[in-house]
């Protein structure tokens, strides 16, 4: 599963990210979205498709297209 | 002494720097980037100065404003570290502190917005960090300004010493590449420790090999690429990168797991921004709530009703003109200065300076709404509800700030354009922004639209922003088509929390805008109204002749026929355009002058159409193209910046006459 199947408030860690490039990989990691992360879906926008996550307390905006390349476990 | 300031971005640094800080010592420029570097006075500790480091999550750069650290830290002679930290986000935050520590350099922890902290009803105990991590450590709430918290802070500087450095349990391949790269720069001669650099350049920190010959780079480089296939191999971590994180990350959590305390059961504060957030980016209201607020803004800046921007033009106007000229002039007079040298002071100089100064006061308005906007975090919801709009365009969510900024002034809004991480997408913005129609061309469509088109005022003022507007987008998908393929493919936003901004902190961040506006506009304008005045006041047969014989008018009688299909091709109308080169407030004057007050004279209807959408279009006023020269570091870009622009005008203009023509 990825972020885009969970449900508002759910929290999940992050299991793996498939098909990003290294330099959106690494502004991902700034923000500490990496493997083994825990991750908490916050709320959706833009007809879902706008999906603002948190990870080690931090409030992220991330679209669609990204979200679903991001791998997490319940 | 000299201590450099490091944090993450939006932790407070400026607030801080600000209140650690008195006199202004200088602005320098970091070599190589162009990115202001700032360095003031540290209170209460005589001979010690602060620099102001970019604020970046890792010491390694992802953009070209966090290369400055990295280079600061190897090449700059400092005493010291004062890392400062959101104790909101210490497990985020925390990933440079480690980086700043495993250097060995001795560093003080700052941890801020402890009033924020409490607020969520948790305390840092600091006691604690400071001990597991061996530095010096307080906390404090930079923005309640205490004179106590400060002094102590110059007391914890002047007692900083170095510690052992910390050392994280890495993974035993990273340890071997640490030892690899290490034994690789035994010869080097580096004021950092080795080690740290080795492990940097493990992370990707590509700034080190500038430093380093490029032999030792490519074995530097194979025993990277070794390091991280063997973590790859072994499953260690997605990448090699990934694996120094994940260790950090263990580390920073075990750290906040001991050292926040909760001290009261408190509802988090991020449920009150769903709230907010579910309306304010709403799919329906999100936008027609962002363009009431921006009409708002606008309105306070520039509009006559509720204008406190304008209000204070008029102010500044009457001082200008009626008090500073007049008494200028009276003065020359008194001291004998006549004629020629009369003119070029009171004519040249002052009337070109002023014609820009007289907008700097709705400019700070502006600025100081939009850092208003800025610091309650709403920029931040605005970007989330334009992203989707603009990134069909190929620009990035964040694009909109400087789009916003734009309608004030191009300079500031091309500076605004740092945030935005992808270089690409960053270029993409600054060479459309000029299209958008800044503040300085308003006085154009208002003479124009009051002589010609009285009848349709708004509607043909209306015509012209959009008509910018549409020409912004149109080009920029143009070049994320040609140039910048890729651009808007991209959005990855942090989005902070809504915050109550303070009223220096804001005041202090419009004033400072306002002053590099005043000195970049200020510079260019002063020469070229010197220049201007004198190219229109001299000629073949020398000084003191009529304007139609000056170099001026002979440069423009011989461009001014390529403007006949547009049907301005007279020199008045394209001297204007010369001079508008300037600043694009300068046209009017300049038009008032050449056609002696009478412009209803030099147009006809559709020519004046023609003119007011040309000047609207063309080449960006020169404190502009110098912005976009010293922002892209690119000579090709710069003449890019000057001739699109020039193309799109005439075809645009060319369009709208021969339609008007055709039909009307």
């Amino acid at each position: 599963m990825n972020i885009t199947d969970l449900k508002r408030n759910d929290k999940a860690t992050i299991v793996s990210l498939r098909n990003i490039d290294k330099r959106f990989m690494e502004r991902l990691m700034d923000l500490g979205i990496y493997d083994s992360a825990p991750v908490i879906l916050l709320n959706t926008l833009a007809y879902d498709n706008l999906y603002i996550i948190e990870v080690d307390d931090v409030e992220i905006c991330l679209r669609k297209e990204d979200a679903l390349n991001i791998e997490v476990r319940k | 002494m000299i201590y450099l300031l490091a944090g993450n971005p939006n932790v407070g640094k400026s607030t801080f720097f600000n209140f650690m800080t008195q006199s202004h010592v200088h602005v320098g420029n970091y070599s190589g980037v162009t990115v202001e570097k700032r360095v003031h006075h540290i209170k209460n500790y005589e001979g010690a100065n602060l620099v102001d480091l970019p604020g970046t999550y890792n010491v390694s750069p992802s953009s070209e404003d966090e290369g400055v650290v990295t280079y600061s830290l190897l090449n700059e002679s400092y005493s010291g570290i004062i890392n400062i930290i959101d104790s909101t986000h210490l497990k985020r935050n925390l990933h440079l502190t480690v980086q700043l520590l495993e250097l060995g350099v001795p560093t003080l922890l700052v941890f801020n917005l402890k009033d924020a902290l409490r607020a969520n009803g948790y305390v840092v105990d600091v006691e604690k960090i400071s001990n597991k991590l061996r530095c010096n450590a307080i906390s404090l709430s930079a923005r309640e300004r205490n004179k106590e918290d400060q002094i102590s802070i110059s007391n914890e500087l002047k007692n900083l010493r170095i510690y052992k450095s910390i050392e994280l349990n890495y993974h035993q391949h990273i340890k071997w590449g640490i030892q690899r790269i290490h034994d690789l720069l035994r010869y080097d001669t580096v004021q950092v420790k080795k080690k740290w650099l080795a492990l940097q350049i493990l992370e990707g920190n590509e700034g080190i090999f500038k430093f380093l010959d490029v032999t030792k780079a490519e074995k530097i480089r194979a025993v990277v690429k070794e390091v991280e296939e063997k973590i790859i191999e072994d499953d260690v971590a997605l990448s090699l990168k990934g694996a120094i994180f994940n260790t950090r990350r263990e580390f920073i959590n075990d750290l906040v797991d001991e050292s926040m305390i909760k001290i009261e059961d408190k509802e988090h504060s991020k449920y009150f921004n769903q709230r907010i957030d579910r309306i304010l980016t709403h799919p329906a209201w999100g936008i027609p709530i962002f363009f009431a607020i921006m009409l708002g803004v606008y309105q306070i800046s520039f509009g006559k009703f509720l204008g406190v921007g304008a209000l204070f033009t008029s102010f500044f106007e009457y001082f200008w003109d009626e008090i500073l000229v007049n008494y200028l002039g009276q003065g020359l007079e008194f001291i004998g200065v006549s004629g020629f040298a009369y003119g070029l002071v009171i004519d040249g100089i002052m009337a070109g300076v002023g014609g820009i100064l007289v907008f700097l006061p709705q400019i700070v308005v502006l600025f100081f709404m939009l850092a208003l906007l800025e610091g309650t975090g709403y920029m931040a919801r605005v970007a989330i509800v334009m992203d989707r709009f603009l990134s069909k365009f190929g620009f990035n969510g964040k694009s909109i700030v400087p789009m916003i900024t734009g309608f004030g002034c191009t300079v500031p809004a091309i500076m605004a354009t740092r945030t935005i991480v992808d270089k690409k997408e960053r270029m993409l913005t600054i060479l459309t922004l000029p299209f958008i129609s800044c503040s300085a061309r308003l006085p154009i469509y208002v003479i124009f639209i009051s002589i010609f088109f009285d009848k349709y005022r708004a509607f043909v003022m209306l015509g012209i922003y959009i008509l910018g507007i549409m020409i912004t987008l149109i080009s920029a998908k143009l070049l994320s088509l040609s140039f910048f393929k890729g651009t808007g493919s991209k959005f990855l936003l942090e989005v902070p929390p809504y915050r109550i901004p303070q009223f220096r902190t804001i005041a202090y961040q419009a004033l400072e805008k306002a002053k590099r506006f005043v000195k970049k506009a200020g510079t260019y304008i002063l020469v070229g109204s010197i220049i201007l005045w004198l190219m229109s006041n001299i000629g073949p047969a020398g000084i003191n002749i009529e304007t139609k014989d000056s170099f001026l008018s002979i440069i423009a009688g011989f461009v001014s026929p390529i403007f006949i299909p547009l049907g301005f091709g007279n020199w008045q109308a394209t001297s204007s355009l010369f001079s508008g080169f300037l600043a694009k407030e300068i046209v009017v004057s300049s038009l008032n002058i050449l056609y002696m007050g009478d412009i209803a004279a030099g147009f006809t209807t559709l020519s004046a159409l023609t003119y007011v959408v040309f000047a609207s279009l063309y080449v960006p006023c020169i404190s502009t193209v110098a912005t976009i020269r010293s922002e892209t570091n690119s000579r090709k870009w710069t003449l890019f910046s000057i001739a699109y622009p020039f193309v799109v005008a005439y075809i645009v203009a060319l369009v709208i006459r021969l339609i008007f023509m055709i039909f009307i």
